[in-house]
């Protein structure tokens, strides 16, 4: 009878093991395709990024085009969100098993690089002395993915910040796209209270206001360390300055804050805002309204009043591609973006419908930059935010931005719904990051 | 005699060897991860190149401010959803019990359908449900209740308010199910002989449903206590705990530490320890103080 | 007189349950409306069904692929309930059948994982799948699931009505244990079977926390991590989003529906002390 016992334990375990290995074995065989070591698979690139409508697109053209001269070429995107890509960074790094994890390239938002960098130190590869010239990126942008004087990224789409409003609302509350044009932030409160008064609506919407407080710390030059990477929040000007704008336009409705990313795309796409404020890269969400065509125009963000280098320019997320230490075959890997991302115009043009700006500057110099689009009503918006992306100020990163700008924006929550005190809650904002600092 | 003996000890070695399975799974899969979290909870560092911190991730948590609020969040979550759904999941049994009723299937269905999706899709749901110009919104507006749109998820507040309503929304279904199969198990010869007596619905409620279920309860409320103290998962998709860190429980602080931002999971660790440690104290008043009326 | 105030009294129930359930149930229901409205039209709050179910399948189809997510949630799902079921009936069933003072303690120990946090444990039990290659694999998946406290309880709690005079008799008849279980115990339980399957793989199809710890792969999707890829994107096709909420909804609807009864009944067990 005991045998029999054991024959049950034993199907028990058979069966389990029947059922998920024949499952397991195939999934891990495919996992092991694209992770090959064998000479053979070498050929192949696997690249992490997430959105289908715009990056993932833009490395499937990219390869298209690097397949032409390369027919053996593979490549394997996986659709993987930012905050997914930053675990996996963490859970793989613990565990030790970025090899068998990590793909060859991954994309990150240009606010995140350094910070990733600097967390990761052995994940991501020097680039500097890789043979692709990033003198003929953009420097603000190839600055983003700089750490400690060395190369991690290749530039990838512009983060320069636009104003895009829908020019019949204004119209209604007797405004034009040239009265937001070359404004201050207070000048431009006092209009969206008079198109609030007179149409309803808030002129600008946004995910929390973590974008928006970053457009307006950027125009000015403004972060939230110094130099030599000291955090400062409490006795900073800019920070305080920004927070009290923002502060004023949510309690007039002027800006109007959304919880989730989809309900932020979701009001601006029906049309219950009058405005998008954010990187250029906003167009694509913009333009999936198309019964909203030709009513909309973009112009420059209002300038941070009252501090030291206020400008109408400024830059919010843009991304870069980095490659990491585990690619099999980082020769291909550079070759690839030599081939499309640094050295093919054919390839910025190809992706420019999808609104993926270049940071490349041969590329803005291409004819299809010129462009007038039919959408922003003839405007040439293309080669504005080319011209707009040459004039962002630079601003000191550091690898607790994150955390800083959550911060950041908890300390402004507080203040606008619990009536908190900003010095107070700012001061507390800067006691919070220095604790997950001083881990 | 021997015979006898020798089988009782066979049957025993077989009630060993048909546990075997599920409790070396159980001690792998619970047990061994948690004690290496306990070690763990004394390091501090980088993931992948931890050392040994004594008890400063431990002493951290004094100090953290961010774990306190999460901490009367999570209180504040737990006080109201708890009983709200315990009660609403009572009546919603006692009602469904009444053999008279029509269309019971339908009903139960329809109040157990919420349990049935997944929180990412409830977090879809709720989220254009409850946006500043959602569904509600419109209805509110279009009552003449509001003048604008509220944004009901931008508001510290109201943010937690859905959250709860989500809770109670999606773990009724499961909690009436529970008090259903309880009700069926007791006699109902006993309320016949009741209302003979001339006791009214009310008495018969609380003087004989209330009593008889009370072991059911006292389970009921072990292990909604237990699983809204560890929620993460709903305010991680539904409001990622904003606004600022307003709807931020405990267990979502500790997986942000863990794996957003700047990764630190020693002191992950130390923080799950202490929440393990208050589960349990709870879950063991809850026991002591429902063997004690019995 | 009786008779009005019993016909109010049975007005009441049946409104208040017609509340609570439209308060369940309307969400879902949005959500199915929705499902046939273009991205636009449901953005707007427009709450009539529409023409556009086709076309957002045709883009889910297009975009994501659908097919594979699916059979990978149905298998992780199904792998995790027939496992689950034959490990927990079995240690179930050995708690009480042959149930002593050891045993018992045991199972109070066990008791110890419901108060442990998931959040504490992701982390190691993810260094262990590193080390043993189980990342991106269906076992990998199931593993923390198959074996719960809970489950156990359910068969332990249920097997306390199962007569065990019946199976003293059966051993004098020279029926073995495992034919005891088999023949015996097994049919009597379906009840229990049904109510342990349906939780368990309501829980396994929704899971998502997990799911997306340990997949990293494009063919290890599940349907959860489609739906919310669906959500970062530039651009949100709310009807392709609601479509797929829809379509990741209704197994475990149809699954709860089937064994609705058998469920409660087989909960009865679980709450008896």
């Amino acid at each position: 009878m005991r045998k029999r016992l054991m024959a049950l334990c034993l199907a028990v375990v058979m069966v389990m093991g029947i059922l998920a290995g024949c499952g397991s074995d195939k999934d891990n065989g495919k996992t092991n395709d694209g992770k090959d070591k064998n000479a053979e698979t070498v050929n192949k690139l696997t690249v992490w990024c997430w959105d289908p409508a715009f990056n993932i697109n833009a490395m499937n053209v990219a390869a298209d085009i690097y397949k032409k001269d390369h027919p053996d070429f593979e490549m394997e995107v996986v659709e993987i969100s930012s905050a997914d890509i930053i675990q996996k960074l963490s859970t793989s790094t613990s565990a030790g098993n970025t090899a068998d994890v990590l793909p060859d390239i991954i994309l990150f938002d240009d606010g995140l690089i350094a910070q990733e960098v600097l967390s990761y130190p052995d994940v991501f590869m020097d680039l500097t002395d890789s043979g692709i010239d990033f003198s003929e990126f953009s420097e603000g942008k190839v600055a983003a993915s700089v750490v400690d004087g060395k190369n991690y990224g290749v530039p990838f789409d512009s983060g320069a910040a636009i104003a895009a409003y829908r020019v019949d609302i204004l119209k209604e509350a007797g405004y034009t796209i040239e009265d937001l044009t070359d404004i201050t932030w207070s000048e431009f409160i006092k209009i969206g209270k008079d198109v609030k008064q007179k149409t309803g609506k808030a002129l600008l919407n946004g995910q929390s206001g973590y974008n928006q407080i970053t457009v307006m710390l950027t125009s000015c030059g403004g972060s939230y360390f110094d130099e030599d990477g000291k955090l400062n929040m409490s006795d900073n000007k800019k920070v305080k300055r920004v927070s009290e704008l923002y502060l004023e336009m949510l309690e007039a409705g002027v800006f109007q804050e959304e919880t989730g990313w989809d309900t932020y795309i979701g009001n601006l796409n029906n049309g219950n805002v009058a405005g998008a404020m954010n990187g250029c890269w906003i167009m694509s969400s913009i333009q999936a309204a198309a019964d909203q065509s030709g009513l909309w125009a973009i112009t420059n963000v209002p300038k941070v009043d009252g501090v030291d280098g206020a400008t109408n320019y400024s830059s919010q997320g843009g991304s870069t591609w980095t490659i990491t230490t585990e690619c099999d075959n980082p020769e291909l890997a550079i070759d690839f973006f030599k081939s499309t991302f640094a050295g093919s115009k054919e390839f910025y043009d190809k992706i420019l419908e999808t609104s993926a700006i270049s940071t490349w500057i041969p590329a803005g110099e291409s004819e299809t930059y010129q462009q007038e689009s039919e959408f922003f009503g003839g405007q040439k918006v293309y080669a504005t935010i080319v011209d707009f992306t040459a004039k962002i100020p630079s601003c000191v990163m550091g690898a607790y931005m994150g955390t800083a700008r959550t911060a950041h924006m908890t300390a402004v929550t507080n203040v606008a719904y619990s009536g908190a005190d900003l010095d107070e809650e700012l001061a507390a904002a800067e006691e919070t990051v220095a604790f997950e600092m001083g881990q | 005699m021997i015979m006898k003996i020798s089988m009782k000890k066979r049957q025993n070695l077989t009630g060993w060897a048909v546990l075997t399975p599920a409790v070396i799974l159980i001690v792998v899969m619970n047990f061994v991860p948690l004690f290496r979290a306990f070690l763990m909870s004394f390091q501090t560092g980088r993931t992948g190149k931890m050392t040994f911190a004594g008890i400063t991730n431990y002493t951290r948590v004094l100090q953290d401010s961010r774990a306190a609020d999460a901490l009367k969040i999570t209180v504040e979550y737990v006080v109201v959803t708890v009983p709200v759904i315990i009660a609403l999941a009572l009546i919603m049994a006692v009602l469904l019990n009444d053999p008279r009723l029509k269309l019971k299937g339908i009903y139960r269905t329809c109040i157990f359908v919420p349990a049935a999706v997944s929180m990412v899709a409830s977090a879809v749901i709720f989220r254009s449900l409850f946006a500043a110009d959602g569904f509600v919104n419109s209805i509110l507006v279009g009552l003449g209740i509001l003048q604008n749109g509220y944004n009901f998820l931008g508001h510290p507040t109201s943010a937690r308010i859905i959250l709860m309503i989500v809770r109670v929304w999606k773990m009724l279904g499961y909690q009436m199910i529970f008090f259903l199969a309880g009700l069926q198990s007791i006699d109902s010869g006993i309320y016949e002989a009741a209302k003979i007596d001339g006791a009214t619905s009310l008495q018969q409620f609380f003087k004989i449903t209330v009593p008889m279920l009370k072991p059911t309860m006292v389970f009921a409320f072990v292990m909604s206590i237990n699983a809204a103290i560890q929620v993460y998962d709903e305010s991680v998709n539904l409001t990622n705990g904003g606004p600022g860190n307003a709807t931020m429980p405990i267990a979502h602080y500790i997986y942000n530490t863990a794996f957003a931002g700047v990764p630190n999971f020693g002191y992950a660790c130390a923080l799950s320890m202490i929440i393990l440690v208050v589960v349990g104290t709870i879950t063991l008043i809850q026991m002591k103080v429902g063997d004690r009326r019995e | 007189m009786n008779k009005t105030k019993y016909w109010i009294g049975r007005g009441i129930k049946n409104i208040i349950l017609i509340i609570c359930s439209l308060f369940c149930v309307f969400p879902l229901v949005w959500v199915l409306i929705a499902s046939t409205n273009a991205s636009v039209d449901i953005v707007r709050g427009v709450l009539v069904p529409g023409k556009h179910l086709l076309e957002n399948l045709k883009s889910i189809v297009e975009h994501y692929d659908l097919l594979g997510a699916s059979w990978n949630t149905i298998k992780y799902s199904a792998v995790t309930t027939i496992a689950s079921i034959i490990v927990c009936s079995v240690a179930g069933y050995g708690f009480e059948v042959y149930h002593d003072k050891w045993k018992d303690r045991l199972f109070g120990a066990l008791m110890i994982t419901m108060m442990i946090p998931f959040v504490s444990t992701m982390l190691p039990i993810y260094q262990t799948y590193a080390k043993l290659g189980l990342l991106n694999t269906t076992l990998g998946f199931i593993l923390p699931s198959v074996s719960t406290v809970f489950t156990i309880m359910l068969f332990r709690q249920n097997s306390r009505s199962f007569p065990k005079d019946i199976i003293e008799a059966a051993r004098i008849d020279g029926e073995t244990e495992l034919g005891i279980f088999f023949k015996m115990y097994v049919p009597t339980m379906k009840a229990t079977y049904a109510a342990a399957a349906t939780i368990t793989f309501m829980n396994a199809w929704n899971n998502y926390m997990w799911a997306r710890l340990i997949m990293s792969d494009n063919r290890a999707q599940t349907l959860p991590m489609l739906i919310s890829n669906m959500t970062t994107g530039h651009y949100i096709d709310y009807g392709m989003l609601m479509l797929a909420v829809l379509i990741s909804t209704l197994p475990t609807l149809i699954v709860f529906f089937a064994l609705q009864r058998s469920f409660v009944e087989g909960m009865t067990g679980a709450v008896k002390g």
